[in-house]
């Protein structure tokens, strides 16, 4: 299990970083990227932030307990996964 | 045991009673510990003590579902179980859980109900706190309905500094996640968001309140109802 950290991008600069700071332990990169996906799904699904208009141009910036960069997830990606062979335009 | 003596309290619907309206529910009053996350109602489970609050918290959630989502909160100033008990609900569909640890003086049913049926006083005492209590509940679900999260998580946060002493909120992100019902993500950017306006200021797991003020003006009438309603009610103001 390793410790990954789902910050938040919304907008440029070190204002548009809502920084994790407790993270969530998982079993590897796979893992980290579904939660992320999960997790921006349920935002956009039923959420409703004054700082956010669209959370389509977020992402998640995760990275590894030592701070490094392990992967970006935007938003974006979670409609293509469930649009996929959906037939829906 | 030594009886519990009024003055020494905390619980301000203990405090606003009379001595004699007080002493007929001293001899049933036990001091208990509530520790952090301690069921101190199961759901449909009978209920057999309520606790009146001398500090910390007790969340009302939804517990149908893994995830426990907060529709009312119980401090210093209230009675866990009145509302089953005073309804004559017997058990509850929701889970009652310390969300912050403290002391509070339980009280089995049986006694309590005896002093309620006798006592008119006490009965009516209890009928107002149900109904404030029932008012908190609503204004919960108006703000989850309407509000964005910066207004409930605001919301929530006023709720918490009026039950608890100074300024500081030791909570976790993960927690407020739970409570408010949304991602953990989310809970960090509004909290950004408050603090970037300088309403609160955030520590790693401690929230400290700056400007009470300036976090009602987000609450859109959603907190402060049941606030006023126990005034009225039940201190008389």
């Amino acid at each position: 299990m390793s410790l990954y950290f789902f910050n938040l991008r919304h907008g440029p600069g070190a204002d548009g970083l809502a920084v994790d700071t407790e993270g969530d332990e998982l079993a590897g990169p796979a893992e980290a990227r579904a939660r992320a996906l999960a997790a921006a799904h349920d935002l956009i699904a039923r959420t409703r932030l004054h700082s956010v208009r669209d959370w389509f141009t977020c992402a998640f910036e995760v990275t590894d307990a030592a701070g490094r960069p392990v992967m970006t997830v935007p938003f974006s990606d979670t409609v293509t996964e469930d649009d996929e062979g959906s037939g829906l335009a | 045991m030594p009886l519990t003596q009024q003055s020494k309290l905390c619980n301000r619907l203990l405090r606003v009673l009379a001595p004699e309206d007080f002493a007929q529910l001293q001899p049933y009053l036990e001091p208990v510990s509530l520790q952090l996350r301690e069921v101190v109602i199961a759901p449909d489970a009978p209920v057999e003590e309520l606790f009146f609050i001398e500090t910390g918290m007790v969340s009302i959630s939804t517990a149908h579902d893994e995830r426990r989502i907060e529709v009312g909160l119980v401090g210093r100033e209230g009675l866990v179980g009145a509302v089953p008990v005073a309804l004559d609900g017997v058990t509850t569909p929701h889970v009652y859980f310390a969300q912050l640890s403290g002391e509070a003086l339980s009280i089995g049913r049986e006694a309590f109900c005896a002093a309620i049926r006798e006592n008119p006083v006490l009965r009516r005492l209890l009928l107002r706190y149900v109904h404030v209590q029932i008012v908190q509940i609503t204004q919960t679900a108006y703000a989850h309905a309407s509000m964005s999260l910066e207004g409930r998580l605001a919301r929530w946060l006023l709720m918490c500094h009026d039950r608890t002493d100074g300024d500081e909120l030791v909570l976790t992100h993960e927690f407020l996640s739970m409570m408010l019902g949304v991602q953990r993500a989310g809970v960090t950017l509004a909290i950004q968001n408050l603090e970037g306006a300088g309403r609160i200021r955030a520590k790693r797991r401690r929230i400290e309140i700056l400007d009470r003020d300036r976090l009602l003006a987000l609450t859109n009438g959603s907190y402060g109802t049941p606030e006023a309603e126990y005034a009225r009610l039940i201190e008389g103001a």
